[in-house]
């Protein structure tokens, strides 16, 4: 298949909507994964923030690492990508808004994205690494909602087309689905 | 009007298409259209499916969770603390200062808090100057590949239980003295056994009870209660309820700050 009018370049476009599929998915598996064995200090590290009235820590503390487990899971089997990718985005906004009022407080706590959290020395926080690393992320997240189709994903939506009889769609129809709007 | 009969011929532009033509236009239409209408139920049962799946699975891990975190009420409490049981008191109660520290046996800083001013502290409590408060507490286990901070502060219980508070400072001293790097392993059961033994903790119920964690919900309560209290790092050192900067002053200066309150 793959017409030559379709061009080298526009090409990898679903790849590199693979490529952040991966990223995304992984990176929130790995971040969900690691809060799971030590609820204590998930409760700790949200605790920190000083955000939430303390009836919800609890419920958050245990609940985010679900959620961005199934969310990762999501973006990496390639179901339901859009709103994947849309949930991650929220789900990170909001880790930057976190991040960025423990900073403007002057808090001295690790963001506990990846475990650990709580307090640290001054000399010791990171709120602009975490920033930046979160706006990657959000980046990727916001490209990934608005052009979800990739290839190897499981859901039929979220592959580069769907045909009645199945047949693998020409290169550059599937381009034109990609780039559509 | 001649109409066209024969609907194996193509349309040519500027002809309009045949009926036959519309129709079959109209049947693929409404075939794509029942097509699309399925993809659409399936894509939007499937949704549901997942959302209660995942709404299911934050509720449980909310609930095992919130099991697991949740400390026995009748939880051991080692004896000759505070009636909580959350501190070891040192000094006199009537001393006009109080200095709260928690700290956390394998956390660095704290070694170093009591590198620097342990032998400050000591004095100004002996004088009746103040009224040293320690809260143990265990946030760094990750730190460590046996649990150390866990391990060490049951033992800091067992030995505060068996032998007060002058032993219990004995044996902390020791163990910031000897302090583990962070990365590996901490000291073994072992040494917490023999260090609790030379601070004045001997003999079969203090060896069992370094070695079976009897203190472990304790160890649990406090730093829980502590990370309520606001204090989420370590070491936190509040002279009478306010942090005190220990790390910008020397000895003297921490000293002088005690006997100005």
């Amino acid at each position: 298949m793959g017409s030559a009018r379709a061009g080298d370049i526009p090409a990898v476009a679903p790849w590199a909507a693979t490529a952040g599929r991966l990223l995304l998915g992984g990176v929130l598996v790995v971040a969900g994964a690691i809060k799971i064995p030590d609820p204590a200090a998930a409760v700790r590290a949200v605790r920190a923030y000083q955000l939430l009235p303390e009836p919800i820590v609890g419920p958050v503390a245990f609940g985010l690492p679900v959620v961005e487990i199934a969310v990762g899971l999501a973006l990496l089997a390639g179901l339901f990508v859009r709103a994947a990718a849309m949930a991650s985005a929220a789900l990170l906004i909001v880790f930057m808004v976190g991040v960025a009022s423990a900073w403007a407080r002057g808090l001295q706590i690790d963001c506990g994205c990846f475990g650990g959290g709580g307090q640290v020395a001054a000399a010791d926080t990171a709120y602009g690494t975490e920033l930046l690393r979160d706006l990657g992320l959000l980046v990727v997240a916001v490209l990934l909602a608005r052009w979800p189709t990739s290839r190897l994903a499981l859901g039929s939506a979220s592959r580069p087309s769907t045909f009645p009889d199945g047949d693998p769609p020409p290169a550059s129809l599937a381009l034109e689905k990609t780039h559509a709007r | 009007m001649p109409v066209d009969q024969q609907t194996r011929q193509p349309v040519r532009p500027g002809r309009r298409p045949t009926a036959r033509q519309r129709a079959e236009a109209g049947r693929a239409a409404e075939a794509a259209a029942r097509a699309r209408a399925a993809q659409r139920r399936r894509t939007v049962t499937g949704a549901t499916v997942a959302a209660t799946l995942l709404a299911v699975a934050v509720l449980v891990v909310v609930v095992v969770q919130s099991q697991r975190v949740s400390s026995s009420p009748d939880a051991a409490v080692p004896a000759h603390t505070t009636a909580d049981g959350a501190v070891v008191e040192v000094g006199s109660a009537d001393a006009s200062a109080t200095l709260d520290v928690y700290e956390d046996f394998g956390c660095p800083a704290c070694g170093a808090f009591e590198a620097r001013h342990a032998g400050t502290l000591a004095e100004l409590a002996a004088d009746g100057d103040v009224l040293l408060r320690y809260h143990p507490i265990s946030i760094l286990d990750r730190a460590f590949t046996d649990d150390y901070p866990t391990r060490a502060m049951n033992a800091a219980g067992v030995v505060v239980d068996a032998a007060g508070p002058e032993a219990y400072v004995r044996f902390t001293q020791e163990l910031f003295a000897r302090q583990p790097a962070e990365g590996g392993p901490g000291l073994t059961d072992d040494e917490l056994v023999g260090l609790a033994r030379e601070a004045g903790a001997a003999g079969p119920a203090v060896e069992r009870g370094i070695r079976e964690l009897v203190f472990e919900d304790w160890t649990r309560e406090l730093t829980d209660r502590a990370s309520r209290e606001g204090v989420a790092g370590t070491p936190t050192v509040l002279l009478d309820g306010e942090p005190l900067d220990w790390a910008t002053l020397d000895p003297a200066a921490l000293a002088d700050a005690v006997r100005a309150v």
